[in-house]
């Protein structure tokens, strides 16, 4: 049972606070909150996600530079409280078009009416996105034109959704729309890390099947595979049904209007990446010399993009002089140093190279940075995994179905 | 020309940056108070009344207090705009529970918007009603829920079981059986959307009443899958506390395996039972079985009985495991069992992570263990679903696999660290791997343990080492690996801070020796080679922390093995020659190394120790350090002084008589075995799988182990199910009253839809309509229309009795009210007539009647009544726990004559003892909370009555000593600051402070107010409409009556009116004004009992009225219709519940 919630921006101001129940939580809290942020080295990111403050237990979501800061005095699954934020800060996401401390307090009202839909005593009512955009209206131009003209302003729907009777709740009923259209779409990361001996240690795809879907009346589809078996784990959203998938490998939904993750999956244990990231450090009586080499390691058939490279120079380094062959390279004041490379050209590989004066008393450097690798290929799933068919009943007429693919690092890692 | 420019130009870039915010709120967010907000808000423009809410939000989420436009911003809940009663709402919560008086205001719109036809403004009323957490609307919160709960619309079923915890917060102590009703009704919704809802009421408002689940457990399953997610959450947790509840643990499961394993293991000293085979099957090698399965116990002990408990018999003795009782046990083959795991296994995939955990937290308690595999991926899966998430799911991962190591071993990649992963989920995963690391995989994660040893974050870098000091624990083949990396390491860090100061780097190294002195520890003769090596390189570490460790390993081992002994004289003989320019650590191990060898050497090299020793406690003795100064003189002397100096001649004889001695002490302290430490899993904190517990290691309050196995018995079961099914059959009356929709009875005809009506009545009593009144005359209509039916056959005299009535009673009725005036006759002018002595004569004692024959001046006290008329004592202070003083109270029938606000209260103090008590007061807690200083004892009462609100009570005289058994008797007076809350005092005895609560009875808020039966009339027409409220009930003590009482039928209606008379009379402080009864009942009608009780409230003077109306036959429960006319509705309505309660 959540007690409250407060919106804090990431320098500890608090922006917004919305009481659950009627145990009210004082605002102090944020300030014990932030003092431990502080002590803490001052980084939201680093916190723990679960902290039993002296008189609270708190949970904490650092998202886009917003703190969501959930209270709580009693036992409850600490991840529902943590799925709950993750929620908010989605649903926040839909509506203002983005997240920083900015939307949020022009749009305060629209955040105080959607924490109130999402969640009643502190458990949660109603969080499906469609029926709170039936709710709550999303603000959009018109709206606020409208507005600015004739003064009024109601984003309170005046009707209950019809959808929180059905026993779809997800979709609307009786949805009329102009459009005619499903859009399949594979995004998939992935994460790889590298050891030291450049070998390479782990390399799986972690992928989702979005699906934007602007379909009239109540359609029924069916999306199959061509190698599910590929598949190690997979997590679905509630519009899919089990049987199905538990017999045939085949996902049946009655899809949501608009976009949403029908499907979360891991292909595990791959054997190639893409891009190959070379990084070389020799040092020698108090400098280092460095060297990084990027190129192309298996053609995946289309270019890949937005190529960078970041690492954190090490604690120990005094200074440091990198030059690059190819892109930019910047080293930023927390000694973080990125790389931007975008296309690798023809002609050349990219190739980092400089040199790094350790501090005084150090003849050679005994603590290797991480590279993190960055990059994006339009058009690609690099799992394998294909769309064998989607089929589509219950639809007055053949809708447009278009079907696309991205692939883009997550956690790649080459460590040095 | 150009300022001009220069201003437009302002005024567009100001302009521009507006256009980006145009439309939102921003405005109000940055400047909310730019404007007064008070005027806006009585506005008359809906638009005004949103900007000016919106303000008064924007302050609110900017953290000030605008609690003071309460008032105004209350009136518009009445609005017809849901944008403004929406921001209304949102406004009125958040403060609601500060401005209680004001907030009272604002029921009266709920109550209407209860009815509205569009769903989304009742379901929106409800929330904000049940919201305000008002305790005087309590009762209207539970009609307004009762009624919401039977609603048409799901979304408002879901909101009133939303309300539901709302409520039961509020009424933490009361009698919650209303409110479990209504979670029974919700939880067989059809709807999963409330069925969700209805789980998390459950939860808060009765978890223990597990038989709930008992009748609706399969459908409850089945629907699992359909319901919310949130819901799922909640509802997977309860299905899990009932099947253990009731079929216990299943015994192919997790906790049953080894649970036997351990009991074979004491038994049967590790017997090959079948159950270990399997459990080494399934370890695909060897781990610490030992560990594993104390684990397991121990994880066994803290699901069912909780942390305190399982601590404490850990605490005791290793040996009890073998006295662990075995719980009740089921197998998997067990339906309910079956079809939980069955529909949990999907929620496995659900993209909620809860949702995950929670499922898997089923299967990892009841399911088979061979099944146990079906939970790991999606764990491991759900660990990327947000970074947030991570961290408690490792959490959990890390007790799963120190539980069972084995279920995890193949997947140790997952749990490989990420550079971008937080310095606490890499510790985690660090743990993590050094639990499930096994034989084949141990080389692999040694490899990427490698890597981690050079990351940048040293902190981490040293917990890996340690993590590589565990694995080689755990696997004792690998060990000497490890050992290889750990030596190469320490003189790899050695050489790096040597060249320079570096923080992170003494950490890593000491931790690599602290790990190679754990490695040692487990088998010192194999490893001397390494202790050798270690003090070889003894120059070379110049870390304090580091070299004293290494100095304790050698003292430590100094005997073990060949070469050790033989390195040591040199070892020794260089230490001491550092031994100034070393630091305070490593000079205090020094000195116990050195005494540690002498006391272990003997031949040759014993001269060369000595002498060493004697040179380092000469040095020491003259150290700047005054610990290293003790430990000097201590270790002087401790070693016998023939062995350490060379002043033998010095040497008492008293010294030698002492010798023997401080020798054996010697050799325990610095020669004693190491004893090793108490084993983790004693140690491990375990609290279910996914509660918040299990992360902060704490109980959080609100946990709750499992239930006991097989607690819930299918007899119980039955009864139960039996008793429902009863309350089904007799039409749920029994139920409903106590919330307060009575159904009306099956002889009056009306429906469900009437007992709508009633609950409409109710809402009546708010918005002053006089439908309440409707109620009772139709009830009279009915008694009269039956009536009628019998009056032929009747007796002539009672006849001329009717008719006598008539005449009487027709001054005071209105025209409307004669036909209550046919059947209502005064007891009184009945008792006068000579017929009816007929039918009384037998009568033995007729108490009731002869109140009634009393003048009407006259008034009623305990003495003049018949032992039926008792007050109810209540316990304040019960003999066990006040040490033999038992306390009750009882409400007094006298009124108070200090102050009109007080009540009076008579105290019984009873020694229960066979010695005195003495010194035996009463004190008011509260005053003492609010004022510091010692309590007033002799000031004047007047000044005692406080001005304020607060409660008080005058303080009534010490009694100096009770006698054995004597019981003694005070009257105290007491204010209560509300009619439902109690009063907190303390009960001093013999020096002792015992706190307790003296509980209202909202009865004896009232002093008798006597008045005719015309005058009773008058007052009611006067209080007509929102002042009248009225509740059904059933009254059922004349039946048990009748069974020992078989007396003729006559004097039935007499017995009833007379226990009803007493029953008001015992429990209320009002005056009897009338009893009507029916002049045509026969044999076995009721209807037209009418009994009238008057009484004024002590604050306010004000009277309040109370008749009685009974329908039905006497041989059934009789339905009561018990109406409360008074000024004071919140009271009224309160006083109405206690009449209804205390009739039932």
């Amino acid at each position: 049972m959540l007690q409250c919630i407060f919106f804090l921006s990431d320098s500890g101001e608090v922006m917004l606070e919305k009481q659950m129940t009627g145990h009210r939580v004082d605002r102090s809290i944020c300030a014990w909150f932030w003092d431990y942020v502080l002590s803490q080295g001052g980084d939201p990111s680093k916190i723990l996600p679960v902290i039993a403050s002296p008189t609270h237990y708190l949970f904490q979501l650092f998202r886009d530079g917003i703190i969501f800061l959930a209270c709580t005095q009693v036992e409850m699954p600490p991840l529902m409280g943590i799925e709950f934020l993750c929620r908010v800060a989605d649903v926040l996401t839909d509506y203002l078009g983005g997240l920083n401390e900015d939307l949020i307090k022009d749009n305060f009202i629209i955040v105080y009416e959607l924490l109130d839909e999402m969640m009643d005593n502190g458990f949660p009512l109603t969080t499906e996105p469609n029926i709170l955009r039936e709710m709550i209206t999303l603000p959009n131009i018109v709206s606020k034109m409208l507005s600015v003209v004739t003064g009024k302003n109601s984003n309170v729907s005046t009707r209950l959704p019809d959808a929180t009777a059905s026993c779809i709740p997800w979709r609307k009923t009786n949805m009329k729309l102009a459009s005619n259209e499903v859009y399949v779409n594979l995004v998939e990361e992935m994460d790889a890390v590298f050891s030291r001996d450049g070998a390479l240690v782990k390399c799986e795809i972690y992928g989702e099947v979005q699906v934007d879907s602007h379909l009239p009346g109540l359609p029924d589809l069916t999306l199959s595979f061509s190698n599910p078996s590929i598949l190690n784990d997979m997590r679905f959203h509630p519009c899919v049904r089990f049987r199905p998938w538990e017999s045939d490998q085949i996902l049946s939904f009655v899809p949501p209007d608009g976009e949403f993750k029908l499907m979360t999956y891991r292909v595990k244990k791959l054997k190639s990446t893409p891009i190959y990231v070379k990084p070389q450090l020799t040092s020698d009586t108090g400098n280092c010399h460095i060297n990084v080499l990027v190129g192309v390691r298996n053609d995946p058939g289309k270019t890949i993009d937005s190529i960078t490279v970041q690492f954190q120079l090490p604690f120990c380094v005094a200074s440091a002089n990198l030059t690059s062959n190819h892109g930019t390279v910047n080293i930023l004041a927390d000694k973080t140093c990125s790389w931007s490379i975008g296309q690798i050209p023809k002609d050349k590989s990219p190739s980092l190279s400089g040199n790094l004066v350790l501090e005084t008393g150090l003849d050679r450097l005994h603590v290797f940075p991480v590279f993190q690798v960055g990059f994006k290929i339009m058009g690609v799933a690099l799992s394998g995994l294909q769309i064998h068919k989607l089929d589509i009943k219950n639809a007055p007429s053949q809708p447009y179905k278009g079907f696309r693919a991205l692939t883009q690092a997550g956690e790649y890692e080459v460590r040095s | 020309m150009f300022a001009q420019f220069g201003a437009t130009a302002e005024s567009l870039s100001k302009a521009s940056s507006l256009v980006l915010r145009i439309g939102t709120d921003a405005h109000l967010y940055d400047d909310p108070d730019d404007v007064s907000i008070g005027p806006l808000l009585d506005s008359r423009y809906d638009s005004e009344k949103v900007d000016a809410l919106k303000r008064l939000l924007a302050l609110i989420a900017q953290g000030a207090d605008v609690s003071h436009f309460f008032p105004q911003v209350v009136k518009n809940v009445a609005s017809q705009s849901l944008e403004v009663k929406k921001l209304v709402y949102l406004y009125l919560l958040h403060y609601a529970e500060k401005r209680q008086n004001e907030a009272l205001l604002s029921i009266n719109c709920f109550q209407k918007d209860l009815s509205d036809t569009n769903p989304l403004v009742r379901a929106w009323a409800l929330r904000a009603m049940a919201g305000i957490r008002l305790h005087a609307v309590a009762p209207l919160v539970l009609a307004a829920i009762s009624k919401c709960a039977r609603d048409p619309s799901a979304y408002v079923r879901k909101g009133a079981a939303y309300a539901l915890p709302k409520l039961y917060d509020l009424h933490h102590d009361e009698d919650s059986t209303a409110l479990e009703e209504l979670v029974d009704i919700l939880l067989s919704d059809h709807s999963p959307g409330v069925v969700g809802a209805a789980a998390a009421a459950f939860k808060s408002v009765c978890p223990t009443s597990l038989y709930l689940i008992a009748k609706s457990f399969r459908r409850l399953c089945e629907t699992l899958p359909d319901i919310e997610e949130w819901g799922q959450i909640v509802l997977i947790e309860i299905l899990l506390r009932y099947v253990i509840a009731r079929h216990g643990l299943v015994k192919e499961s997790i906790m049953f395996s080894s649970n036997s394993a351990s009991h074979s293991q004491a038994d049967e000293n590790f017997a090959t039972s079948g159950d270990m085979l399997d459990h080494h099957h399934h370890h695909h090698s060897v781990v610490d079985m030992a560990c594993d399965s104390n684990m397991v116990t121990v994880m066994y002990k803290s699901y069912i009985e909780g942390q305190k408990e399982s601590f404490t018999q850990a605490g005791c003795a290793k040996g009890d495991d073998d006295k662990l009782d075995l719980p009740p046990l089921t197998s998997s083959t067990n339906d309910d069992v079956d079809i939980l795991l069955r529909c949990t296994s999907p929620l496995l995939w659900s993209h909620n992570s809860a949702v995950v955990l929670a499922a898997a937290g089923v299967h990892w308690i009841i399911a088979p263990r061979k099944e146990m595999e079906r939970i790991i991926k999606p764990i491991l899966f759900i660990l990327r679903s947000s970074q947030a998430s991570k961290y408690v799911i490792l959490c959990n991962i890390l007790v799963f696999a120190k539980a069972d190591p084995s279920l995890f071993s193949l997947n140790y990649e997952d749990f490989f660290v990420f550079s971008s992963d937080s310095y606490q989920i890499k510790v985690l995963k660090l743990e993590i791997l050094s639990t499930i690391a096994t034989k084949s995989s141990l080389p692999i994660i040694l490899e990427e343990f490698q890597d981690y040893v050079k990351d940048p974050d040293r902190r981490f870098a040293a917990d890996t080492v340690a993590a590589i000091g565990l694995c080689a624990q755990r696997l004792p083949m690998v060990a000497s690996t490890c050992l290889e990396g750990l030596l190469g390491l320490i003189f790899h860090e050695s050489s790096i801070s040597s060249s320079s100061q570096l923080d992170g780097e003494a950490g890593v190294l000491v931790q690599a020796i602290m790990s190679i002195k754990a490695i040692i520890k487990h088998d010192p003769t194999s490893y001397d080679k390494v202790i050798v090596r270690l003090a070889c390189n003894l120059d070379r570490v110049k870390e304090p922390a580091a070299r004293a460790l290494i100095i304790w390993i050698i003292g430590e081992y100094c005997s073990v093995g060949q070469i050790i002994p033989r390195i040591l004289p040199s070892v020794l003989k260089y230490l001491a020659w550092t031994f100034n320019s070393e630091e305070l650590e490593t000079k205090l191990q020094t000195l116990n190394t050195a005494a540690k060898v002498l006391l272990c050497t003997e031949g040759e090299d014993l001269l060369t120790f000595r002498k060493i020793l004697s040179y380092v406690i000469e040095l020491a003795k003259y150290d700047s350090n005054y610990d290293i100064r003790d430990r000097a003189r201590f270790i002087l002397k401790l070693v016998p002084r023939n062995l350490t100096t060379t002043s033998e001649e010095e040497t008492t004889s008293c010294f030698l008589q002492n010798v023997g001695i401080h020798h054996e002490f010697a050799e325990n302290i610095f020669s004693g075995k190491i004893h090793s430490t108490a084993s983790s899993a004693k140690s491990f904190r375990i609290y279910l799988p996914g509660s918040l517990s299990q992360i902060v290691l704490h109980a959080a309050p609100g946990y709750e182990p499992l239930p006991k196995p097989c607690s819930l018995h299918a007899n119980d079961l039955k009864l139960r199910m039996e008793l429902g099914d009863e309350t089904k059959e007799s039409k749920k009356m029994a139920k409903n009253n106590s919330f307060g929709t009575g159904d009306h009875d099956a002889s009056s005809g009306s429906s469900f839809e009437e007992s709508g009506s009633v609950y409409d009545s109710h809402h009546s009593i708010i918005s002053s309509d006089s439908e309440g009144n409707e109620i009772t005359s139709e009830s009279n209509e009915i008694g009269h229309s039956s009536l009628e039916v019998m009056h032929d056959d009747w007796d002539k005299t009672l006849i001329d009795v009717s008719d006598a009535g008539v005449d009487n009673d027709q001054a005071s009725q209105s025209a409307k009210g004669n036909l209550s005036a046919l059947v209502s006759t005064d007891l009184a002018e009945l008792m006068s007539k000579s017929a009816l002595e007929s039918w009384l004569d037998e009568q033995p004692g007729l108490t009731s009647v002869q109140m009634s024959q009393q003048p009407p001046s006259g008034r009623i006290s305990i003495n003049n009544l018949d032992c039926t008329v008792t007050p109810k004592i209540h316990m304040l202070l019960d003999p066990t726990n006040g040490n033999g003083l038992r306390v009750e109270y009882a409400f007094s029938y006298e009124v108070s004559t200090i102050s009109p606000v007080m009540v009076q209260i008579e105290v019984f103090f009873e020694n229960c003892l066979s010695e005195s008590l003495v010194k035996i007061a009463l004190k008011d807690e509260e005053y003492n909370s609010r004022v510091d200083s010692s309590y007033p004892v002799l000031e004047e009462h007047e000044s005692l009555l406080p001005t304020d609100n607060a409660p008080s009570m005058l303080p009534s005289e010490e009694i100096a000593s009770l006698d054995p058994g004597q019981r003694l008797k005070k009257v105290i007076q007491v204010r209560f600051h509300h009619h439902l809350l109690p009063f907190k005092v303390a009960v001093l005895c013999n020096g002792k402070k015992y706190l307790t609560k003296l509980w209202p009875d909202i009865g004896y808020f009232l002093r008798p107010l006597s008045m005719s039966m015309d005058a009773f009339i008058e007052k009611e027409r006067q209080l007509p409409g929102m002042f009248e409220c009225t509740k059904r009930c059933t009254f059922k003590e004349h039946i048990d009556h009748e069974k020992d009482d078989s007396s003729f039928h006559s004097d039935k209606i007499i017995l009833i009116s007379r226990t009803i008379a007493s029953k008001v009379l015992s429990n209320s402080n009002v005056f009897l004004v009338s009893v009507d009864i029916p002049v045509s009942f026969n044999i076995d009608d009721a209807s037209g009992l009418c009994l009238r009780f008057s009484g004024e409230i002590l604050s306010s003077s004000k009277p309040c009225l109370i008749a009685i109306l009974a329908e039905g036959k006497f041989s059934e429960p009789l339905d009561m219709a018990v109406k409360i006319n008074c000024e004071d509705t919140v009271f009224g309505l309160n006083l109405l519940n206690r009449v209804a309660a205390f009739l039932q």
